[in-house]
């Protein structure tokens, strides 16, 4: 579950804690400071905000995918636990006719709060269940439509079904009982959704959502099944929500249905991308800063308020200082963050990770380098028969090839020839008209890409897919997450031994992006090899290096693939570097293999120096 | 018989409306990969300038260019202002400014003008309807079909025949090769949303006779028609726009007439539960793109 209990558990609950400390100890100057009922109702607001925007950061932040309906969960919870926690005299005032038998019941706040949460669950799952369907991944845009069309249809319905929500007039809005006294539900929650979102950003299925984010192909390819991550993480982050809306509600003391609409969806819209949504001390902190900016827009527009001693009456800017002033203000901060800083003023930064690279991993030493393994498992790779049309285009015929394990195969031809065609099949990207590929007799044809390397096939790609924004360590854990699930019986690697075997270890906290081109190369390498699989797949690994680059590329492959006992499936055209890798070469031409053998009887072979040099090269 | 016949003109009348604004929503979608949350606006400006010129003793022949110039200006300032400064970026972030420029807007308006809702005259025709045999079909509806026809035509010859027309449909095959090419991106991005505001002109002059009265949020409905009918018909695709306007504002109009008295308010929520619903088995829409997946 957690690759480092001390960097993903402890470090994490330190970091909740002075976040929930900043936070509320924030709030509590300025309330002593300003010491009126008004400071202390917009000190309360921000922390019941700030419970429902972390609960919004678990989901958008690690799946990046953009949600309007968290709101809309919100308005659900919020309904169930109003129409829970009310007394039967109120119900008779407001609902009377409440379906469902609801207008006898009354349970505790608590309870209500706890069958708000699993009401909404219930939806969530379903509306979890659309958003799998519809492909999302990060930015989609189907997803995001989806997730407003849930904030609509909540608001609609709460609109048109008085009986059980009091409809939208004024007046008809709840009068919760007891209302809330104290803060301590509140600061309960938000400590608690401190801890639950960081813990989760660390956690397995959290480091595997966020692989998914920064590069959905590339996850998939490592073992990744982003569908159900992105489940996991929505159900724990509409849990969250559901919580910090019933204790809205609860605070506010009535619900209406604009209550939990497209303002309010907004707001909290704007405070987690202000501070940035990738990290949960960026929700915290854009909580704080808008909280801030409204309330001064809001005091600004109002007349007769000074900053500094100067009024800000005067006629010439009296236009600007008017009511409403925070509106604008949201949807500007929104627009000018977009446009200058669109992953907000932290970016991904988070206070507890920072902390634990500063005092809390002591010395580390660079590993030994790691062993050849003494015998390579015995295992085939095999596809034969492989055909695939593109409408009448026959892009390959009967191809074939086998691969053992501990070898290492070539695949070279001219531009055309169907190396990528036969590529994409064997890693699930283009289903073949007919043929089968497997690995020790598993047919593994039409399985999706995350079960090819669940099974042992696994892939690097021609340009270079990284998980940008995680460092060069997190890159490499991601795989070792998935080899400890699916390839257990396998000897799996450790993280940091094949950063060193790859030359990364100076580079192990710096951002994959920020790596230059061999090191990103290298990293893909060491990532694919902490899968433990039983087949590399090279998908051209020395596209744009120079030719002295991809000699020292040669010997890397080899011992890489040697410490994990892999088998190597290298594509390329360079003539060059496939002998000088290959243990066996297949020649591909025009979407069929004219022939296959050692590098030598390859390069005798004068139908590839046909295809190589021309016809005449026979003749 | 008649009934269904009475609601099939209705919905071709509503459904006309959706499918200018969501050819607007698919041009700039096409040329962009934006989303346009801000379309609505097209329509609330022009509100409130049709609200201004009756107050100052305009009329409707007057107010009908009034409308659709302001929304091309609008559209063409929109661009200027915020969505020329995010091109290229992430979808996330596209998706966010148009957002927050639709609140900027209707923030605006309820700072600067008001919350209340602005009122003015429809046209005195607006109202009149034509018995048919058993039929009484809405002038309204039959103008607006007329109406639409001639501009989809008229658009139809603009991307087909035109250079500009072919610039624009190059640039949303792959943006980058049109520019290798020598289409020039500013102007055909420019473009775009000089056709979108206009699309959204003529849907407002329609949109605007039939509210009767403006408010600070009165473009999140036209926003949504257009975003979700782009989105039915299949994003990427004009046709399908135009298509899936057709299809939402039949979809209205039939749900209305089907569904039992006592629901009958829930049309919109059945609605979005169907498109919800089209979307998890057609992810694409109606006339789905293919998106290849590169490696």
């Amino acid at each position: 579950m957690f690759p480092n209990a001390r960097r993903d558990i402890a470090f994490p609950v330190i970091g909740s804690l002075v976040l929930f400390a900043v936070l509320f100890g924030g709030g509590m100057i300025y309330q002593t400071i300003l010491g009126n009922g008004s400071a202390e109702r917009l000190v309360t607001t921000m922390l019941v905000d700030a419970i429902i925007v972390i609960g919004i950061q678990i989901y958008i932040g690690n799946t990046g995918i953009l949600s309007f309906g968290h709101i809309g969960f919100g308005a659900i919870a919020g309904y169930v636990f109003a129409v829970y926690a009310i007394s039967p005299e109120e119900k008779l005032k407001r609902i009377p006719s409440a379906p469902f038998g609801l207008s006898d019941i009354q349970v505790s706040p608590a309870l209500a709060i706890a069958i708000a949460v699993g009401v909404t669950l219930v939806f969530a799952f379903i509306v979890g269940i659309g958003l799998a369907r519809s492909g999302a991944q990060s930015g989609s845009v189907a997803a995001t439509v989806i997730t407003l069309a849930l904030l609509f249809v909540t608001h609609e319905v709460a609109k048109s079904w008085p009986e059980l929500t009091g409809g939208n007039r004024g007046g008809i809005a709840f009068g919760i009982g007891e209302s809330l006294k104290g803060r301590t539900p509140i600061l309960a929650a938000l400590f608690a959704a401190l801890l639950v979102a960081r813990i989760y950003g660390q956690s397995r299925s959290g480091k595997l959502a966020i692989a998914a984010r920064e590069d959905n192909l590339a996850a998939r390819a490592m073992g990744v099944n982003p569908l159900v991550q992105q489940m996991i993480a929505l159900l724990i982050s509409v849990a969250v929500v559901s919580v910090g809306s019933s204790l809205r509600v609860w605070q506010i003391g009535s619900i209406l249905p604009d209550r939990f609409f497209f303002d309010y969806a907004m707001l909290t819209l704007v405070m987690l991308i202000v501070g940035g949504r990738n990290s949960v001390t960026g929700a915290v902190l854009g909580v704080a800063v808008m909280t801030a900016a409204r309330e001064l827009a809001r005091r600004l527009g109002q007349d007769g308020f000074e900053i500094f001693g100067i009024g800000l009456d005067e006629a010439p800017l009296d236009w600007v200082f008017r009511e409403n002033l925070n509106s604008v203000v949201l949807g500007l901060a929104m627009v000018a963050f977009m446009i200058w800083r669109s992953s907000g003023i932290l970016e991904d930064w988070e206070f507890d990770q920072w902390l634990y690279q500063k005092i809390g991993r002591g010395q580390e030493v660079e590993p030994q380098r790691l062993a050849e393994l003494d015998s390579v498992p015995e295992t085939i790779f095999a596809a034969s028969g492989i055909n695939v049309s593109f409408g009448g285009f026959k892009a390959l015929t009967d191809a074939g090839i086998t691969a053992a394990g501990g070898e290492i195969v070539g695949i070279i031809g001219p531009n055309g020839a169907g190396k990528t065609t036969f590529v994409n099949v064997i890693t699930g990207m283009v289903e073949p008209t007919e043929g089968r590929f497997s690995i020790d007799g598993a047919d593994l044809s039409g399985k999706p890409a995350f079960e090819l390397s669940r099974n042992g096939l696994v892939r690097t790609f021609q340009n270079l897919r990284l998980f940008g924004s995680l460092s060069v360590r997190e890159n490499i854990e991601v795989s070792a997450l998935v080899a400890n699930e699916h390839r257990a019986d396998r000897t799996i690697r450790d993280v940091d031994s094949l950063m060193a075997e790859a030359g990364l270890w100076e580079h192990r906290d710096r951002r994959a992006r920020e790596l230059d081109y061999g090191n990103s190369r290298r990293l893909e390498l060491a990532r694919a090899a902490a899968m433990a699989p039983s087949f590399m797949l090279l998908d051209e690994p020395t596209s744009g290096m120079s030719d002295s680059e991809s000699l020292t590329m040669i010997e890397q492959v080899r011992h890489m693939a040697a410490t994990v006992g892999a088998g190597v499936i290298v594509i390329d055209h360079d003539l060059g570097f496939i002998t000088g890798i290959s243990d066996r070469i297949y020649v591909f031409d025009q979407g069929q293999v004219i022939a296959d053998g050692t590098p030598a009887e390859v390069q005798a072979n004068p139908h590839v120096q046909a295809a190589y040099l021309g016809s005449a090269a026979i003749t | 018989m008649s009934e269904l016949l009475q609601n099939l003109i209705d919905g071709l009348g509503r459904g006309s409306i959706y499918a200018l604004l969501a050819l607007g929503v698919a041009v700039v979608f096409g040329i962009m990969h934006l989303l346009n949350f801000a379309h609505g606006e097209l329509i609330t400006i022009p509100g409130y300038l049709t609200y201004w010129a009756f107050n100052n003793g305009w009329n409707w022949w007057t107010v009908v260019p009034l409308i659709v110039v302001s929304a091309v200006i609008t559209s063409l300032i929109i661009e200027r202002v915020a969505f020329s400064r995010v091109r290229g970026a992430s979808d996330f972030t596209l998706l966010l400014t148009s957002f927050g420029v639709h609140f900027i807007v209707s923030a605006g308006f309820l700072l600067y003008v008001s919350a209340s809702v602005k009122p003015y005259p429809r046209p005195t025709w607006f109202a009149k309807t034509l018995a048919v045999g058993s039929l009484n079909i809405e002038v309204f509806d039959l103008v607006v079909i007329a109406v639409t026809v001639v501009v989809l035509a008229g658009t139809t010859w603009l991307l087909q025949r035109t250079m500009f027309g072919l610039a624009l449909r190059a640039a949303a095959a792959d943006f980058d090769a049109a520019r290798l090419m020598g289409v020039k991106s500013d102007s055909v991005i420019r473009g775009a949303f000089a056709l979108s505001g206009f699309l959204a002109g003529i849907a407002g002059v329609f949109w605007i006779m039939r509210e009767g009265q403006v408010t600070p949020t009165a473009g999140i409905n036209p926003m949504l028609q257009g975003v979700l009918a782009a989105l039915i018909g299949g994003l990427g695709s004009l046709r399908g726009a135009v298509l899936g306007g057709l299809a939402l504002g039949l979809a209205e109009v039939l749900l209305r007439s089907w569904l039992p008295v006592g629901i009958q308010n829930l049309t919109t929520g059945f609605v979005f539960v169907m498109i919800a619903l089209l979307f998890i088995f057609r992810p694409g829409g109606l006339l789905s793109v293919p998106q290849v997946e590169r490696v």
